[in-house]
């Protein structure tokens, strides 16, 4: 079982504030380490019932169906995904998903977790858009969601580490930051609206501050189990919801502009541990 | 916010005409992929498809003229997805002169000419009711303050007929105390209590509720009025909500 790999790791390392970690932790126990860090841990904390429920997140059961459907021979070409390159070499997983979105030389393109794998079942497994494998994005039941969870465990513990050596990566973030910013809409909303103060909240619900890496990584850690939708839910599900609530227009799945925001938040929890699979409100 | 020399500005302009030498980029294909809609129609004589597919390099262009790419031209939203305002996704993320000017970066402060700008701008969008501004109906106040429907498109879109829009208040604000608001604006608790109902009172209000950048350029609160999200008569309830002796916010 999954868990029980990840029970190996060297907690002292990050106890021990190592800036990049580079082996795994499990979630519970990378949230811990930022709640201790943490100025005002209302953010990561969320509530006592959350911190309970992380060791029993029922998105491990998702991940571990996706660990399955990794190695299944699939799709046309009837091939496992375990030939992907998730950008730290072919079927490299262990800490890849803290290394995207990046830039890939065979795309030309820079990809998050939820294009790379669509790319990765396109070419390995022969899959089209029009199968259901790929076309469904969203829920746990759904083949993106177990695969994103597996593959996003595997980072769990691992500082989020982008690379922004290729030009296209530094646009895209930049560009991200720029929209970050960029207010319209009905409501003159923009991400900085609901994220740049610690401990604000909308309603009863604690909102992440970009500016504090610490909590950060908690608000971008995806995939993670959402205790009010009941289901898993990816960084891509994230920016849809939040543009739904700003009064935006349907963003499309893995679309440059929703990898372009991704670039950047994910560039803004540099150097913290991901808490993947987590588990939020 | 960002400095455009002309050297820059010349370079973003001649991105459209030349295709860089760049290899490929996260737009090439986008654009090639996109379809030429008039191809159905009945021309018997082939419709010119659309523009020859241009390689965008996404490196050259500023960070400000990237992001307006990406939000416009790279496919990326659904810039023709109806509102319930009957215009399109593309007019909700084209920004008017406020939404621009207030879009300040980290550490990036408006100058006092801007400030002036938006304010002089907020003031004279605001429309007062025929007969002067009035208190409504506080219980319909209370739930239009409550609520956070309405306006909502994407991959869910909010039906406004046979359900008003709301105003989204407690999204940010403290109200009457049996229900939980927010704290990103100011608590209002004790609204009309605390403040009575001076017109001069009534008036600030209402401006607050209607444009709020009247009074605080580049505020985050919403134009409420002038974006059309509650009409007068609502607000008129709103503010019933916050002044009415009999309202919960003032009990």
């Amino acid at each position: 079982m999954m868990k029980a790999n990840l029970l190996a790791l060297p907690l002292a390392l990050a106890a021990a504030g190592v800036a990049y970690a580079s082996s795994g932790m499990l979630p519970e126990d990378a949230l811990n380490v930022q709640i201790k860090k943490a100025k005002d841990p209302s953010y990561l904390v969320q509530s006592p019932q959350n911190i309970m429920m992380m060791p029993d997140n029922p998105a491990w059961i998702v991940a571990e169906e996706g660990e399955k459907l990794f190695k299944e021979a699939r799709g046309p070409k009837n091939a496992s995904l375990e030939k992907c390159d998730f950008g730290k070499g072919p079927g490299v997983v262990e800490g890849a998903h803290a290394e995207l979105p990046r830039y890939f030389a065979d795309t030309g393109k820079v990809m998050d977790l939820d294009t790379r794998l669509v790319h990765c079942m396109k070419t390995l497994q022969g899959f089209t858009n029009d199968d259901p494998a790929i076309k469904q994005k969203h829920g746990s039941k759904s083949d993106m969601m177990k695969l994103q969870t597996y593959i996003g465990s595997k980072s769990s513990g691992y500082a989020w580490n982008p690379p922004m050596n290729h030009p296209l990566e530094k646009a895209m973030r930049d560009a991200g930051e720029v929209m970050f910013y960029r207010r319209s809409a009905t409501m003159d909303f923009n991400c900085a609206t609901c994220h740049t103060q610690t401990g604000k909240r909308i309603r009863a619900s604690v909102l992440p501050n970009v500016y504090e890496p610490t909590e950060w990584t908690k608000a971008i850690s995806w995939p993670a189990h959402r205790t009010s939708h009941d289901e898993v839910r990816s960084s891509q599900h994230r920016a849809l919801e939040c543009l739904w609530q700003m009064r935006y227009p349907n963003i499309k799945n893995g679309s440059d502009a929703s990898i372009a925001m991704i670039s950047f938040w994910t560039d803004a929890a540099r150097g913290e541990p991901a808490i993947v699979p987590d588990l939020k409100r | 916010m960002f400095k455009k020399t002309p050297l820059a500005a010349l370079a973003a302009a001649s991105l459209l005409l030349i295709a860089g030498g760049c290899t490929a980029t996260n737009a090439g294909k986008t654009e090639a992929a996109k379809p030429a809609p008039v191809a159905a129609a009945a021309a018997p004589v082939a419709a010119p498809a659309a523009a020859p597919a241009v390689k965008v390099d996404y490196t050259k262009m500023s960070a400000k003229d990237l992001a307006e790419y990406l939000i416009f031209q790279s496919d990326s939203y659904d810039l023709k997805q109806p509102t319930q305002e009957g215009t399109t996704g593309r007019a909700r993320l084209e920004q008017d002169m406020i939404q621009k000017t207030c879009s300040l970066m980290k550490g990036q402060e408006l100058s006092d000419k801007d400030r002036e700008k938006v304010m002089a701008a907020a003031a004279a969008s605001i429309k007062y009711p025929e007969g002067g501004i009035k208190l409504g109906d506080w219980k319909n106040g209370r739930e239009l303050a409550w609520s956070g429907f309405g306006f909502r498109t994407a991959h869910n879109p909010d039906d406004h007929t046979g359900r008003q829009a709301g105003g989204n208040c407690y999204n940010c604000h403290q109200l009457a105390t049996d229900r939980t608001g927010g704290d990103i604006g100011p608590s209002l608790t004790g609204y009309g209590k605390n403040r009575g109902t001076s017109p001069d009172m009534l008036k600030y209000t209402y401006d607050v509720i209607y444009n709020a950048h009247a009074y605080f350029a580049c505020t985050n609160m919403p134009r409420i009025g002038a974006m059309g999200v509650l009409n007068q008569n609502q607000i008129a309830d709103v503010m019933a909500y916050l002044f009415d002796p009999a309202s919960p916010v003032n009990k």
